[in-house]
């Protein structure tokens, strides 16, 4: 069987390549892939202890986590579609509008 | 007899319910009852009038009565070893007296007002008579009251009657503010009575005057106490005999104020503003005897205090003669007699603080009496002379007017202190009895009596100056050629009182008394009566004061006696020097600055006013500016500073969601690090 | 089961009320409004309890249900009165019903709103005055703030937000400061419930544990300053008071007659509930009793001298309310019967007068549309009738005998002067009782100057009496202040009765 630090290494490195995405990106589906990615390497975590520890609840909430971040696209998808009409350009930093 | 003083209360209720009435007319703001409703005052006094009478004859046939008639928080209070406040009746010699005094002015004025306010068209009228009713209510409540709670309560409520009536005419710019200055002065004063009855109550844990065979009234505990018979807690470390000084001196505040005497004598002169009628009842007769009244009321707690009987009797001394002087320059009528009020009330008190209780109650009696009958006189003539009351436009009165002048020329010789009239009796007594107390061992009284000695011929002689002005001489103006004639209801009073003024002086024959050894000194014996500690005899027992004579006794009655109808008549002589004469001119212009000091009444006024304006106000604008400045100040800079916080560190949220990322990442890993330190992964 | 439904109807009165149309709404809360002052009159009328509600005394109208259980904590519905409470709920019933009359004449937009507002904050004052259960207490105490925040801010004068607003947060953080002293004490005790009687007993048999390395006397203590604190901003004391004078001028009439008549004495009554009948043995230690009786009379006397320099007749009355509550703390710090009793009398009482006071300005200012002296001279020529009234009314401000004022500051007096707590208690005493004079003085210029002498207003219309309905309230004031002042029992002896166990625990005598 597969120790589950290795499972957790990949999770964290895919969890870092999301964060770097989110932090040097100014597209905002970058931005979505991003936080996609992010959402996978929680998901990775789940899915991992669940087989180490015998357990489904985690492969449970993997699922859930999947229908989640769908919903969640499809939401992304309609802001950016918002925000370009809004500004004519999907870059985030653009959009500073909804601040003091 | 004994049924009579089931109706005391009544004597007090009746005036009440005039005033009720009264102040129903005047709610419904229609003309319900005839006389605008003095019909009702009228009928109510005469009532109580006829009670006080049968009091009085109950009280000489050796009756006294002093009964909790209502308990007004009494027994409230759990653990408070009797503490109780009540209401109660106390009629004794000195009681009665001053009820037949009170009720009779009282009636006498309401004729009066007849006269002098309904035939003079004025308007408003309900609510004089409602003023007068509750006055004169207020007035028996405090002559009747058994504790000094209940005689503080019905002095503040005189006090309030005196402000509304003294600001009767409240459309004029004067009157109003007489009766603001009136009412103002009084609760200073108040405010030491005040603290007084508090210490009085939480010092013996009654205020009663009398009280029971166990439970004896204060005045009696605090001789006990200085017996060593009784435990009074006394406070701030004093021992008793300087903690009654301190209560006795306390108290005598409210009498200062009350009785204007001085420094609190201003608002007397300034209350002249009121109706006369109202002037004669409330600013000569009764209200003004409530501080006198009120000593010898409770005469025992100050007779065993030497400190606060010698204050009483300086006092009073000073302002005999203090406040006379001011009298001999005044133009206008009134003024002359209100200053005349202050000075006699100044004799009583000297009297009352020189151990001459019947001589004070004696000179409260007469002058209750004759001064009533002057400021009456002064209305009348006022009345004649459609409001005008300076003197220089009078002159020539005397035959148009001969009731007038013939009863205030009794008033005025009483006044004046001339044998045989009333004044004549009350005053040498007082005199006399300053004199040998003073001869007694007390060096101070000789003062005292040195200044009512003084205030003698300044007396007669404004008092003389006022009728030669006002009655003799050529009429000085078109108003005083054809006077407004009165009717009736003015002369009546006039009348009645001037008999009294002109006799009034035989009920206390004391020189005669001594001279003879016939027993017509009847005040006397008429105080001697009653409750034994309320007693002549008993105040003389505990007073700290001894006689002593220049030869023998009637050598120092007579000698007294001549010395003060000298000087009277000295004064009188002057006055008639200088102003009976068909032109007399301003004398008193010869005393140059002098006379602006006393016109201007020592500048007592201004400097009062300059307390209020400009001391006592800037202190309130600078507590203002503080307020809104600093203490508001800090509120307001309280929020002034989160507003300002807020309003920098909201730049964090920059609306890049970039940077926010930034942020959560940043802090995520410090968190990260946080806890790896202090979980001891790291380091 | 009175006390439920008097509470009851008073939020259904508010609901319906805020439901109907605004042209009766005014008659129709008034109506509603008698229902609670029947009920509380009633409960008067069969008052029947005994000694102090928090002290093991019989509780009249008692209600006690458990509600929720909160972290081992039982949460009440626990109500009841006695004879500390039951006074200050006759007096919230009353001057919530003419101070809807007196709503009538001034408040011409949104009137059902307002009215359905002034109903629900009586229902929540009601609610104060009747809990006994800290955390239904505390629920009403924070409540009362709502109505009172948005009948100032929406119905207000031109600074309406400012003062609502201070208003609000001033009080708010307040409650929050009292809130965490009085857990700190409740978290130390051995106690199973919110109950007041409960923690109150528990305290006294001494059962307070220590705290963070605190011994109980200091965490008392703590909690009696934060306490303190809390209250004294409601009550208000200087130099908690600024938020007072704000308010009340922003105020319409009838909100200044609840802010002053009632809302006031929540905290003087929280004081006596909290501070001096629960840990008297904080309050009596000679250094924080000098602390309170100076705090007393600078209120006093500092008050009257700010209501000498104001020129608007509404800040004379609220300033000389902070006066008037400095005699109260000064009767509670008293801890005899009288001074604690002579306090409960006048919160009525004040409560009565100042009432009567802000309604008679307001009926002026309801003519005259200013309430700067200097506008004004002579209104007792056009106004005979409420002039009258406020001529009564401002002497019994200043303490005429016979009326309820007098009364109150009479037992304040005699109860402080001979107090053992108050070192040197002859002085203070006197000292406060200065403010007697400055009272009047300030009352009586400002009447002299507005109410007397010729009549001059700058109007471009015809000045007119007022309405009938607008001085019937005034009258009834009056009436209820002379009752009280000429017969103080009427209250006295049922206050004086529950003060008794209190003033016990210290052994302080009248």
């Amino acid at each position: 069987m597969v120790p589950p630090q290795y499972y957790l290494v990949l999770a964290a490195a895919v969890f870092c390549i999301g964060v770097f995405g989110l932090l040097t990106r100014k597209n905002a589906l970058l931005f979505l892939m991003s936080v996609e990615l992010m959402l996978n390497a929680a998901n990775i975590n789940l899915v991992a202890f669940s087989y180490y520890w015998g357990n489904v609840t985690g492969q449970t909430f993997g699922l859930f986590t999947m229908a989640l971040a769908a919903a969640e696209v499809a939401v992304g998808i309609g802001i950016i579609l918002v925000l370009y009409r809004n500004f004519k350009d999907v870059d985030v930093t653009e959009a500073a509008t909804m601040r003091w | 007899m004994a049924g009579i003083f089931d109706f005391a209360p009544a004597i007090v209720l009746l005036p009440f319910l005039s005033f009720l009435i009264a102040v129903g007319t005047a709610l419904s703001g229609r003309d319900l009852l005839p006389k605008g409703g003095a019909i009702p005052g009228i009928a109510a006094t005469g009532g109580s009038l006829v009670l006080s009478v049968a009091m009085a004859a109950a009280v000489a046939g050796g009756e006294v009565y002093d009964e909790t008639i209502y308990a007004w928080a009494a027994g409230a209070v759990p653990g408070s070893e009797g503490l109780e406040l009540t209401f109660g009746v106390l009629i004794d010699p000195l009681s009665a007296m001053m009820l037949v005094i009170v009720t009779l002015i009282a009636l006498l004025v309401h004729v009066f007002s007849l006269g002098y306010m309904n035939d003079d068209g004025q308007t408003g009228l309900p609510r004089y008579y409602a003023g007068l009713g509750l006055f004169t209510a207020s007035m028996l409540g405090f002559v009747v009251a058994d504790n000094l709670l209940m005689a503080f309560m019905f002095f503040e409520l005189v006090g309030l009657c005196s402000y509304l009536l003294i600001g009767f005419h409240f459309r004029e710019p004067g009157p109003p503010s007489a009766a603001k200055k009136a009412f103002l002065v009084t609760r200073f004063g108040d405010y030491f009575f005040l603290v007084g009855v508090v210490a009085v109550f939480a010092t013996f844990g009654t205020a009663q005057f009398v009280g029971t065979e166990s439970a004896p009234g204060f005045p009696v505990l605090a001789e006990q106490a200085l017996h060593g018979e009784f435990t009074a807690n006394t406070f701030l470390g004093l021992g008793p005999q300087a903690w009654f000084t301190v209560v006795g001196l306390l108290v005598l505040g409210g009498v200062i104020g009350k009785s204007a005497q001085f420094p609190l004598h201003t608002w007397l002169p300034d209350a002249m503003e009121g109706p006369t009628p109202v002037s004669a009842l409330i600013h000569a007769a009764t209200m003004v005897a409530a501080g006198v009244y009120l000593v010898a009321r409770m005469y025992g707690f100050y007779a065993v205090s030497p400190t606060a009987l010698g204050v009483i009797a300086l006092v009073g001394g000073f302002t005999a003669l203090f406040a006379g002087t001011m009298g001999v320059v005044k133009r206008e009528l009134k003024q002359v007699l209100a200053y005349s009020t202050i000075s006699q009330y100044g004799y009583m008190m000297l009297a009352l603080g020189a151990g001459g209780y019947v001589a004070a109650t004696f000179h409260l009696l007469t002058h209750a009496f004759f001064k009533a009958l002057l400021f009456l006189g002064a209305g009348s003539v006022i009345l004649a002379m459609h409001h005008n009351e300076n003197m220089w436009d009078m002159g020539g009165l005397k035959d148009k007017m001969p009731v007038t002048y013939y009863s205030f020329l009794a008033g005025s010789l009483a006044l004046a202190g001339i044998f045989p009239f009333a004044g004549f009796w009350s005053k040498d007594e007082i005199l006399f009895e300053t004199l040998v107390h003073g001869l007694g061992g007390s060096p101070l009284l000789l003062l005292g009596y040195a200044f009512g000695l003084l205030a003698v011929p300044v007396t007669a002689f404004y008092t003389f100056r006022m009728v030669y002005l006002t009655f003799h001489g050529e009429p000085r103006t078109e108003q005083a050629e054809s006077p407004e004639p009165v009717r009736w209801n003015v002369k009546g009073p006039l009348a009645v009182l001037g008999v009294l003024a002109t006799v009034a002086g035989a009920v206390n024959l004391a020189p005669v008394a001594v001279l003879t050894g016939a027993h017509v000194d009847f005040l006397h014996s008429w105080l001697d009566g009653g409750f034994s500690a309320l007693t002549v005899h008993h105040y003389e027992e505990i007073d700290p004061y001894a006689s002593a004579y220049l030869g023998g006794e009637v050598t120092t009655v007579l000698l007294g006696a001549a010395v003060s109808l000298g000087l009277a008549l000295l004064g009188l002589g002057l006055a008639y020097r200088l102003y009976a004469v068909p032109e007399p001119v301003e004398h008193t212009d010869k005393l140059g600055s002098v006379k602006g000091l006393l016109y201007d009444n020592y500048y007592q006024d201004e400097y009062q006013v300059y307390l209020a304006n400009r001391v006592v106000l800037p202190l309130a604008r600078a507590a203002d500016t503080f307020d809104q400045g600093v203490i508001d100040g800090a509120v307001n800079a309280v929020s002034s500073v989160s507003l300002f916080s807020g309003s920098r560190i909201r730049r964090i949220q920059t609306g890049v969601v970039s940077n926010y990322a930034a942020l959560v990442t940043l802090g995520l890993t410090a968190l990260l690090v946080v806890f790896g330190v202090l979980g001891g992964w790291l380091l | 089961m009175i006390i439920e439904a008097l509470i009851g109807v008073t939020f259904l009165a508010a609901l319906v009320v805020m439901l109907a149309p605004d042209e009766y709404a005014g008659k129709l809360a008034f109506a509603l409004s008698l229902l609670p002052v029947a009920g509380s009159l009633w409960m008067w009328a069969g008052f029947d309890a005994g000694g102090n509600a928090l002290m093991a005394g019989s509780i009249a109208y008692q209600t006690q249900l458990d509600w929720l259980t909160v972290a081992g904590y039982d949460l009440q519905w626990f109500v009841g009165v006695d004879g500390i409470s039951l006074p200050l709920v006759v007096l919230s019933t009353v001057l919530s019903s003419l101070a809807i009359v007196s709503a009538w004449t001034p408040i011409d937009t949104r009137q059902s709103q307002f009215y359905g507002l002034m109903l629900f904050m009586e229902a929540n004052l009601l609610g104060v005055f009747t809990a006994l259960d800290f955390f239904l207490w505390f629920v009403f105490w924070e409540a009362v703030l709502v109505p009172m925040y948005f009948l100032i801010g929406v119905w207000g004068g031109p600074r309406r937000k400012y003062a609502a607003i201070k208003f609000f947060v001033y009080t708010n953080i307040a409650s929050l400061v009292m809130f965490i002293g009085f857990m700190a004490l409740v978290f130390n005790l051995p106690v199973s419930s919110f109950g007041l009687p409960e923690i109150t007993q528990a305290l006294q048999a001494g059962k307070l544990s220590g705290f963070v390395g605190l011994d109980p006397a200091t965490l008392k203590l703590a909690a009696f300053t934060a306490m303190f604190a809390g209250f004294a901003v409601k009550v208000p004391i200087v130099p908690f008071h600024t938020w007072l004078p704000d308010a009340h001028v922003e105020a319409p009439t009838p909100v200044s007659v609840m802010l002053a008549g009632v809302l006031l004495k929540m905290g003087t009554y929280a004081l006596l509930r909290f501070n001096f009948t629960m840990l008297p043995d904080v309050a009596t230690r000679p250094l924080v009793a000098t602390v309170i009786a100076a705090v007393a009379v600078v209120s006093v006397i500092y008050g009257a001298m700010l209501a000498l320099a104001q020129q608007d007749l509404k800040r004379i009355v609220a300033y000389s309310s902070v006066s008037s509550m400095g005699y109260v703390i000064l009767g509670l710090i008293a801890y005899t019967g009288l001074g604690i009793g002579g306090a409960t009398f006048q919160m009525v009482a004040h409560g009565l007068i100042s009432g009567l006071m802000f309604m008679a300005v307001g009926v002026i200012y309801n003519v005259t549309h200013t309430r700067m002296v200097g506008d004004m001279s002579g209104m007792a020529d056009r106004m005979p009738v409420t002039v009258g009234i406020l001529v009564a009314g401002a002497f019994g401000y200043m303490g005429l005998p016979l009326m309820a004022g007098f009364a109150a500051e009479y037992f304040i007096f005699q109860g402080a002067f001979a107090s053992t707590v108050i070192p040197s208690a002859p002085l203070f005493t006197a000292a406060s009782m200065f403010g007697i004079v400055i009272v009047a003085g300030y009352l009586l210029f400002a009447m002299q100057r507005t109410l007397f002498g010729e009549f001059s207003l700058e109007t471009d219309y015809e000045v007119r009496r007022a309405h009938f309905h607008d001085v019937a309230p005034l009258a009834v004031l009056l009436l209820c202040t002379i009752a009280l002042g000429v017969a103080p029992n009427i209250f006295f002896e049922m206050i004086t009765d529950a003060i008794e166990p209190v003033v016990a625990v210290v052994g302080g005598g009248a």
